[in-house]
């Protein structure tokens, strides 16, 4: 059995502006094998958030195959492919992303709730001990509105992870929080990825976060520098 | 509860203020839809009972003489069917026994009815006189009710006319007129009621009188002229009227066919209150739909983690047709439940005579199917946001 989880081959993305046309992903091959936390590193505009979105499903690329869990996914429907997302993948936002009317305990279930239409007691319990997890049980019935950035975004962490994904993408998970918090996320991957063994691809600027993980991607002008 | 239930119920009371003035926006649209119901439905009600009251639902008279070919011996004779003979019914003793017997008629008045002139020195009227059994001078219009001189008394051979035509001859309780019938034999008769219907035909041009007075007047010792009859439910009076046609054989009219107008009338208001209830509608469902096209503007975000983490287009529009259902429901019974009030309290507002000031009825609001619409039609306003929504591009919204 193969140690990769997510194979992305030739990945090329181009974007049409009426008769312009930039291509953003130049040929793209990155293997990401389970358990690894890596990240993923280039300047503005290197086509990293655009890599991000590909390989997190929620962007088509112009070429290139893409495998995750060795099957293959180029050929999917939309509907296929959302349901690949919230089956298989979790997502931490730069702007955590939470729904504001909603509470702590009910924005880290939504995702496990909505496709089953219910929201029973197991998700509510698994909601809970994954909130408990990252330290904020005792706010689960706060509404997302009432928590602080830090807070906002170990709940988004939460979330990430109630569908038990085998990949986590992460898009500058630190990038607006201060420097106790960030400290504090970084921490709380780092334990989620050795102690459930969860994938995760964070996208960031910064190095520390960088140097807290077990690979870098450098992406540079669309194409991988390095890793 | 399904989990898309209590996230739509968690939009609509998220903004609280929003949904509030959304619901009154709707329950007002169904408040101008119950009004206008209520008060064309209280309309034709009032006109047909105004109409009904005063005259018979069905009359019953022999049918006209139709000339006829008839063969003798293998030969084709005409044989002309004489024209001129007196219409009456003869055996009516018999068709009163067959109407008593037939479902759903209340009353019968046998008439003997004719044309005659009321004269007064030198001025002369016409009159149409209904001579009616003096028991039941108020069995097809309420006479006595209208009486505004005198009484409906009938046993005393007096004659009750109209008020119009008693102001044209100069006629009070008491004076003697004398009365020509049309087939030649006149008497004096003293005048013993006025009545003022406040319908002109009526009150200028009828006269009443005991059908033994009328029976010498107008030539008629066994015979009547027709059969008035009154119905439990005058709208049964034509399936009642056939039925009696073929039983008697006699022509039997239904009050509707006689008051064609006031039918037309009514269904001309129908319509025009359908044009009202449909823009009624029509603002339901443009308030709810714009109301739900700014949300998902102001949810984009939103939306666009719901699809991000792997959530259907169907869950999304699946909360946003449940909040323009929610919406539609609850302005729905709010409108109902505040229009039937309204309507209560303007039919007990009376004009000093204690009649109605406005001729509506509250139990006719149509209120079931209002509230069936208006929930149908904010579902079917939802659909627009719901497809707009749940067709949100989640790279686009989250980097908003």
């Amino acid at each position: 059995m193969t140690n990769t989880l997510l194979f992305a081959n030739n990945i090329i993305k181009t974007f049409r502006n009426g008769e312009h046309e930039t291509c953003v992903l130049k040929g793209i091959n990155l293997s990401i094998p389970h358990g690894k936390m890596m990240a993923l590193q280039g300047a503005s505009g290197s086509g990293k958030s655009t890599l991000l979105n590909i390989l997190g499903l929620l962007m088509r690329p112009t070429s290139g195959e893409l495998r995750l869990l060795d099957h293959s996914l180029i050929n999917l429907s939309d509907a296929q492919l959302s349901t690949y997302r919230n089956q298989h993948l979790g997502f931490v936002f730069q702007y955590h992303n939470l729904l504001p009317d909603f509470t702590a305990l009910e924005n880290v279930a939504f995702p496990a709730a909505a496709p089953t239409g219910r929201l029973t007691s197991e998700i509510k319990k698994r909601a809970l001990l994954l909130l408990d997890k990252v330290g904020l049980s005792h706010r689960s019935h706060f509404l997302a509105s009432q928590l602080s950035g830090g807070q906002k975004q170990r709940v988004a962490i939460a979330r990430s992870l109630i569908n038990n994904p085998k990949l986590v993408f992460a898009d500058e998970p630190t990038g607006n929080l201060d420097q106790d918090s960030a400290k504090q996320v970084m921490n709380l991957l780092r334990d989620i990825n050795q102690t459930d063994n969860t994938t995760f691809l964070i996208s960031t600027h910064d190095n520390s976060v960088a140097a807290n993980c077990d690979d870098i991607v450098r992406i540079v002008d669309g194409k991988i520098a390095g890793v | 509860m399904p989990f898309s239930l209590i996230v739509a119920w968690r939009y609509i009371t998220a903004n609280s203020l929003q949904t509030l003035l959304l619901v009154l926006g709707v329950s007002l649209s169904v408040v101008v839809f119950v009004f206008i119901t209520a008060l064309i439905n209280g309309l034709s009600i009032f006109l047909t009972q105004e109409t009904t009251s005063k005259i018979a639902h069905i009359e019953l008279e022999p049918a006209n003489k139709i000339a006829s070919v008839l063969t003798n011996d293998n030969r084709f004779v005409a044989q002309p069917v004489s024209t001129l003979q007196r219409k009456q019914i003869r055996n009516w003793q018999q068709v009163i026994d067959i109407a008593q017997s037939t479902p759903g008629v209340s009353v019968i008045s046998p008439i003997v009815d004719g044309n005659a002139f009321l004269v007064r020195g030198e001025a002369t009227q016409p009159i149409a006189i209904q001579g009616v059994e003096p028991s039941k001078v108020d069995a097809i219009t309420n006479i006595s009710r209208y009486i505004i001189k005198g009484t409906a008394e009938l046993t005393t051979g007096g004659l009750i006319i109209g008020a119009d035509l008693a102001d044209e001859l100069g006629l009070l309780v008491g004076t003697p007129v004398l009365l020509k019938s049309e087939r030649g034999p006149e008497r004096l008769l003293p005048i013993t009621g006025i009545f003022r219907v406040n319908l002109a035909s009526l009150d200028k041009r009828v006269g009443f009188l005991s059908i033994n007075v009328a029976r010498p007047l107008f030539e008629l010792p066994d015979g009547i002229t027709s059969l008035g009859l009154k119905v439990d439910n005058p709208a049964d009076a034509p399936a009642i009227a056939m039925v009696l046609q073929n039983s008697t054989q006699l022509k039997s009219t239904p009050w509707q066919e006689k008051n064609k107008s006031l039918q037309d009338a009514t269904d001309a208001q129908g319509r025009t209150g359908n044009f009202i209830q449909g823009f009624a509608l029509l603002a339901i469902v443009i308030s709810i739909a714009s109301a739900l096209l700014l949300s998902t503007y102001r949810r984009r975000a939103e939306i666009g983690i719901m699809r991000a983490t792997g959530i259907s287009r169907q869950f999304v529009a699946t909360v946003f047709i449940l909040q323009g259902v929610f919406i539609g429901a609850l302005g729905a019974f709010l409108g109902a439940a505040a229009g039937y009030q309204l309507c209560v309290q303007l039919a007990s507002i009376t004009k000093a005579d204690g009649s109605a000031m406005l001729p509506i009825a509250p139990s006719e609001g149509s209120y079931m199917l209002v509230i069936i619409l208006t929930i149908v039609g904010s579902a079917l306003a939802a659909v627009l946001p719901a497809r707009s929504a749940s067709s949100v591009d989640p790279v686009e919204a989250i980097q908003q």
